[in-house]
């Protein structure tokens, strides 16, 4: 059964080559469960919310909101969009998963991480006709499934053993200034990211949290603008 | 707070649905669909405004009022952490820097 000896290959394959991105998912889990657990979720809600949403940055950036007793469509739309980048990876991966099965597409679409999709968009082109890539795949995703999946159980479990004068909920807002670095990727990024910045701090106090709504659009126009600016040739060639 | 128990769970069921379908949408069609240029340059640089239109906030706020003071100990933290994440690009470093300026910050104002 040489067939099935290349699948199990490709799946150790991945599992290895993302080993190393659970020193990143460990520390941001723990964080993620102890803020669940601290923003009122009740343990059993923030096991699912770990396992069924299973998006970190979306998952953090929707607690402080829910401190705030936000609307629900204002937490939703704000999980939309922090979760935004995976719309972009979902085309890249297309092409590579178009052959597969509906579930097996469900599946990896599930498990979708940036780490992994960078791992793989890395190793292989678009074209390229490897039968076994979607095994690299699941191994690496499987394996920061299981990390991020575990540390957030040690956050929701054990987090309240931690003294709250260590304030440690201040820990996820340091996990997303981590997470947003890598999207800061040229200058107009760092102007859509200040212009938000900027636009949230005078609207925060608007009714129904809709100012973190308004910070986002200024800051996507803001980033659209430099981004034409800088490019004399106009917008041909925005790659 | 009684009669709201389904709210958590409610936040959950959309998240999840959220989660899904913006990792789904081109994967479970499976059809060649591509983005149009547009909508790819929006999304390019949504995610990087809403974090930052989260994390601010949550630094320049202490008991409801914009505090912009070396004083600040939330500030201060946060501030060294971005320093951090742009040098070292790593989650735990930046966490542990940020927990410690915090710690140190407070104590010297206590």
């Amino acid at each position: 059964m040489k067939f099935q000896r290349d699948h199990v290959s490709a799946l150790r394959e991945g599992a290895l080559a993302s080993a190393p991105l659970l020193i990143g998912i460990v520390p941001w889990g723990i964080v993620a469960g102890v803020a669940m657990v601290s923003a009122g979720l009740t343990q059993v809600q923030a096991v699912a919310m770990s396992v069924l949403v299973f998006a970190g940055s979306a998952q953090l950036a929707v607690l402080p909101l829910l401190i705030a007793k936000a609307p629900l469509w204002v937490m939703c739309a704000t999980a939309l969009v922090v979760n935004l980048r995976y719309v972009i990876y979902s085309a890249v991966l297309a092409p590579h998963f178009e052959h597969l099965s509906r579930p097996w597409r469900a599946l990896l679409s599930y498990i979708t991480v940036d780490g992994i999709f960078a791992l793989f968009v890395g190793k292989y082109g678009p074209d390229e006709a490897k039968p076994h890539k979607h095994w690299f795949f699941l191994g690496g995703s499987l394996v920061m499934w299981t990390g991020w999946q575990l540390a957030s159980w040690v956050g929701i479990f054990a987090g309240e053993l931690i003294p709250r004068e260590w304030s440690l909920e201040f820990s996820a807002t340091l996990a997303l200034i981590a997470v947003l670095m890598p999207l800061l990727f040229d200058r107009a990024a760092v102007c859509a990211a200040l212009a938000a910045g900027g636009v949230a701090l005078i609207a925060a106090k608007w009714p129904l949290n809709v100012g973190l709504l308004a910070a986002i659009a200024a800051g996507v126009v803001v980033g659209l603008a430099v981004a034409r600016f800088a490019r004399p040739n106009g917008g041909e060639g925005a790659r | 707070m009684t009669g709201e128990a389904w709210y958590p769970w409610a936040l959950i069921a959309g998240m999840a649905l959220v989660a899904f379908f913006t990792r789904a949408v081109f994967i479970l069609p499976g059809s060649h669909l591509r983005l149009p240029a547009t909508a790819e340059r929006v999304l390019r640089y949504a995610p990087a405004a809403a974090l930052m239109a989260i994390i601010v906030p949550e630094l320049a706020f202490t008991q409801n009022a914009v505090s912009i003071s070396m004083e600040n100990p939330r500030l201060v933290a946060g501030l060294v952490a971005f320093a951090l994440a742009a040098a070292t690009r790593s989650i735990l470093a930046t966490i542990v820097g940020g927990m410690v300026v915090l710690m140190l910050v407070r104590s010297l104002a206590g």
